[in-house]
Order: C-alpha cells, then sequence, then structure tokens
C-alpha cells in the first residue's frame, strides 16, 4: 500500500486518539444538561430589556455547554417558550464555543497555553453580542418554521439517568462522524496538500483568515474537538486565521445549518451567516495579532 | 445492534493501543492517560448500549423528549448510512501497519513553518528553529531557556537525548554564539534539498508536541568535510563542531554542525522526540 495513505491513516488515528476523550466529555455533560436542567429554567431569568436579554443570553450560553449540534434544538425550544430571537441566537452562538469542556480542550490542544483560548472566547462573545444587537433591531417576529410542542422529562431519576445515557449515544453517533471525516480531510491535507499550496489560497490578512473560515464550515467539526485540529494547522495560519476557524466553526458549519435550515426561515438562516462571517472576520482581524 | 458493534469496536482499539504500547506512535505519552480513561467510558456506554438494545426500541420517540432533532429527521437507513465511517478507523487501527512520519512529510509540512517571529512576520523559513515559544506563556519559556543556556554552556561536548533534543535544539537556536566551536551529538534522518551542497545534509527529528499531527521536524543543517552519499530518511548519529553559515534560501544566518564522526544506524524504535517538560 501506498506509504502516504498510510501516514494519512496515522494522522487520522491520531487525530481521533486525541479528540475522541473530549468529544465523549462533551456528548456525556450534553446529556445530562438536557435531561437534568429544564427550558423553563432558562426561559425564566430573561429579562424585558431588549440589550440585557442579549447580554444575558451569551452569558448563559456561555455557561452552558452544549455542542454546536445540541444546541439548535434547544434554541427553538426555548423560543417556543417566549424566549426572543435576539435572546436565543446568542445563547445558540456562546453555547458551544465558550464553555468549559471546549475551552479546556483548546488549552490543552494548543500546548497548556491560554492565549488562544481566551481570544477564542473573547471574540465568540464580541461577535454572539453584535449578532444579537443587529436582530434585535432587524427581526420582529420569530423567524421560526413552526411551532415544536412542548416535551416532558421523565420523573423518576433512574428514568432521568437513563435518558441522559440514551442521549449521549445519540449524540455521540450524531457527532461522530463528522469527526471521522473531518480528521480525515484533515489528515488528507497534511499528507498531500503542499503548505505552500494553502499560503497561496489565503496569504493575505483577510484572505487567510476567510480561507480558515471556509476550512471550518467545510470540516463540520465538534466544537469540543475542533482546537486539535486547529492547532495542526498552526504551523502554517496566524494566530488571527487559526482563531477565526474555533470561533466561525461552531457557530456555523455544515451539519448545523442543515439544522437551522429545518428549524428557521431560509432567508433568516442566510441572512445569520452572513452577519456571522462577517463579524467574524472583522473581530477577529482587530483583536487577534 | 451495529452501534453497538461499532461502540466495542473502538472500546477494543483503546485498549489494544495501550496493551501493545502501539499508542506512543500516535501521541505524547504524556497525555496518555485521558486516552486510558476513555477506555471505561467507552465501556460503560457500550454496556449501555446493550442494555437498551435488550430492552427494545426507544419508548421516547413518541414523547419527544430527548431535545435532539437528529432522531426525528433522520431516517432509520439515512442514520445506517453511516456506519462504515465509523467501522472505517477501527478497521485501520487493527490492519494497517503504523506508518511513520519521513521525508514525505517534511516534503508536504515543511518548508513554510511556525511564523513565530514576532519581529518578522513575513519570514517563513524557521522550519528548522524549534520555536515552542508560543506553546508556553512567554515567562515560564524564558525561564525554561535560560535554565537550559545556563546548562548547556557549561560543558564543551554535548550529546543531545531523545529526552532533551527539543529543549537544547531550541536553546541552540535561539543563542547560536554561545555553543560555537562546541561539539555536539545528535541521531536523526538525513533530508536534502536541491539547494544543498552535495556535502550538506538537513539532519531532522520529528518532534510531538501532543499528537502526530501536530508534529513539526527539528534539526540541523549538517556539513561532511567530503561529499557523501545519503539517501533521504537513512539514519544516522553525527558527532561536530557547530559553527554558523549565511544560508542563502532562508537568507538567515543559520548553526551548521561540521561533521567530524559519523554513524549510520537503523530507523530507532521510537523515531519521535516529544515536548515533555513544561
Amino acid at each position: 500500500m501506498n506509504s502516504s495513505l498510510l501516514q494519512m491513516n496515522t494522522i487520522l488515528i491520531s487525530i481521533l486518539i486525541e479528540a475522541l476523550p473530549f468529544v465523549l466529555l462533551g456528548v456525556i455533560i450534553s446529556g445530562i444538561i438536557q435531561i437534568f436542567v429544564t427550558d423553563e429554567m432558562m426561559a425564566r431569568v430573561i429579562p424585558k430589556n431588549k440589550i440585557g436579554a442579549v447580554l444575558l443570553a451569551s452569558v448563559i450560553g456561555a455557561l452552558f455547554p452544549a455542542c454546536e449540534c445540541g444546541i439548535v434544538p434547544i434554541t427553538r425550544r426555548l423560543m417556543a417558550k417566549g424566549v426572543p430571537l435576539y435572546a436565543a441566537i446568542p445563547f445558540m452562538l456562546t453555547g458551544p464555543i465558550i464553555n468549559p469542556v471546549v475551552l479546556f480542550s483548546t488549552f490543552v490542544a494548543f500546548g497548556n497555553d491560554w492565549k488562544i483560548v481566551l481570544y477564542r472566547a473573547g471574540v465568540a462573545f464580541i461577535v454572539s453580542l453584535l449578532v444579537g444587537l443587529i436582530l434585535s433591531f432587524q427581526f420582529k417576529t420569530p423567524q421560526t418554521k413552526r411551532e415544536v410542542h412542548l416535551r416532558t422529562s421523565p420523573k423518576k431519576m433512574s428514568a432521568k439517568l437513563s435518558e441522559a445515557t440514551r442521549h449521549t449515544i445519540d449524540e455521540f453517533f450524531s457527532v461522530g462522524k463528522f469527526l471521522i471525516i473531518g480528521g480525515l480531510i484533515a489528515a488528507g491535507m497534511q499528507t498531500f496538500v503542499k503548505t505552500s499550496t494553502l499560503f497561496s489560497l489565503g496569504q493575505g490578512d483577510v484572505s487567510s483568515n476567510a480561507v480558515m473560515m471556509g476550512l471550518a464550515y467545510v470540516l463540520s467539526l465538534c466544537s469540543s474537538a475542533d482546537a486539535f485540529i486547529a492547532s495542526s494547522f498552526r504551523s502554517t495560519f496566524t494566530d488571527s486565521a487559526i482563531v477565526s476557524f474555533l470561533v466561525f466553526g461552531p457557530m456555523f458549519d455544515i451539519k448545523n445549518t442543515l439544522m437551522m435550515l429545518s428549524q428557521f426561515k431560509t432567508k433568516f438562516v442566510f441572512t445569520l451567516l452572513a452577519y456571522v462571517f462577517i463579524l467574524v472576520l472583522i473581530v477577529s482581524i482587530l483583536i487577534v495579532h | 445492534m451495529i452501534r453497538i458493534l461499532i461502540l466495542i469496536g473502538f472500546t477494543f482499539i483503546f485498549m489494544h493501543l495501550h496493551a501493545t504500547g502501539d499508542i506512543s506512535k500516535y501521541i505524547n505519552m504524556k497525555y496518555s492517560w485521558i486516552s486510558f480513561c476513555t477506555i471505561f467510558v467507552l465501556w460503560f456506554l457500550t454496556i449501555a448500549e446493550l442494555i437498551f438494545y435488550m430492552i427494545g426500541p426507544k419508548k421516547h420517540d413518541d414523547d419527544c423528549s430527548c431535545g435532539c432533532a437528529h432522531n426525528h429527521q433522520e431516517s432509520k437507513w439515512k442514520r445506517r448510512a453511516w456506519y462504515p465511517i465509523y467501522i472505517l478507523p477501527v478497521l485501520t487501527v487493527l490492519f494497517l501497519p503504523v506508518a511513520t512520519l519521513d521525508s514525505n512529510i517534511v516534503e508536504a509540512k515543511g518548508f513554510h513553518f511556525p511564523i513565530y517571529d514576532k519581529k518578522d512576520p513575513y519570514s517563513s523559513h524557521q522550519f528548522l528553529q524549534p520555536d515552542t515559544s508560543s506553546f508556553y506563556g512567554e515567562e515560564a519559556y524564558d525561564q525554561m531557556i535560560h535554565r537550559d543556556l545556563k546548562k548547556f554552556s557549561k560543558e564543551d561536548n554535548i550529546n543531545l537525548e531523545d529526552e532533551e533534543f527539543l529543549n537544547t535544539m531550541e536553546t541552540i537556536y535561539r543563542y547560536p554564539g554561545e555553543f560555537s566551536g562546541k561539539t555536539i551529538s545528535f541521531k536523526g534522518f538525513m533530508y536534502q534539498t536541491k539547494e544543498l551542497k552535495k556535502n550538506q545534509y538537513f539532519l531532522f527529528r520529528f518532534g510531538i508536541i501532543h499528537c502526530i499531527a501536530d508534529s513539526g521536524v527539528f534539526g540541523m543543517l549538517i556539513e561532511f568535510p567530503d561529499d557523501a552519499a545519503f539517501k533521504n530518511d537513512d539514519w544516522a548519529t553525527v558527532t561536530g563542531e557547530v559553527s554558523t553559515m549565511y544560508y542563502q534560501p532562508f537568507k538567515k544566518t543559520i548553526p551548521v554542525l561540521k561533521v567530524t564522526k559519523m554513524k549510520r544506524e537503523q530507523t530507532p524504535k521510537d523515531p519521535y522526540v516529544y515536548r515533555n517538560n513544561q
């Protein structure tokens, strides 16, 4: 067998060994949260004031550990319970990025260094605030497709635990395939694409950030694992481009765009995509050096 | 059912890699405890999935309590279409040999390496310098470099063992003047580019920070008194005196080792060097 293919496979496996523990941790916490924290608790605390609501929603999103694929339906259900669009969206945007699991995996992936972690959290927070503020002026209606029925959680503790475990496994299988495909693409690029080619795609400050954001979109990595992929690109791209990858990827990628399209109006999803892309680009260039 | 097999497969490859020690060919062993703990998590999920399978279909399909849209949107068959993706890595771990990174990867990854030099952001030629400063806080990094510098500058003969390879290389590139005239020996694989003369090679090691996906090549230019016939990926231990020279492709003065002694080597059991101290 071709030795390059073997090397590509070896790089893929090493990415999986590194990332899988963090994906598992992510899906377990997500499973527990989704069963034990009720949406009502979240809806109760959202203030009436628009700016306050945007700010608080971003903070709650920051405290709420969920993968970007799990958070779309949660956001949708929060809205069905009366949370306004401009608060729900910042929650959806910060949730997958600013949380202990993702930040810790970023910390480990970047060699026990806080710099990238702080940039990632900071840029994500600023972008989600700005998006929330724009939405609060632009859209007066929820922009959702249809009403969802409210759900009931099981009452008994043992039933809850078993539900959480079920959710964990479901989440693992819904996320795992994107990790493997993403790892495969990343390994292929490391083995077959000369880094000089990557450079020619994005040499300037703006274009290298845009290239990395496009890459984040295509790879569709789980936010608790993408830091490991990003760190392998560190030798090729600037910190600013790496941060734009780490912020844009969890906010928008192939898989959660599909999920959003199933929940929100098409025009709204693409408007949001445009806002997030432009804001991540600008903020990451302005802030990260 | 197939989910159980996939979970067993994943559990098994993690156990297999730890049991055979092959895991060191994929990751820096400093982080092996993380993947070791994963074995137990995977076992738990495997058993849980087995129990769920035995007690029958999910009862929450109708009352929609899991909160995840994928269960309802994806049909059973659509989900199953993805399963081969999960089986692929399990099979390749078990049936394909572990590849070693070599000059192929240097070729692909090699010539535009970390741009960590803040003063010169457009230089793209630092792949020789194991500048790991961005992996550390700056203070801790300075302390480490100074400790190493103190240690090495006292000795006249420095033998770079694998454990201290990255540190020492970094110190040499940072303070080439301090090492000028000292005798150094180290082991690595040969790599030649067309810019080099017949008696010049790069002697490289792959340095691993966490896993081999984040590896980079670290090493030094070496110069033999006469022409030497090595192929890329030939392993050797060389001893020689540190000097510096202007290297045109990099437009920079870089350290060079004037070789006095050379011994060919077999590819070592562990070809990588690891960053293992903070």
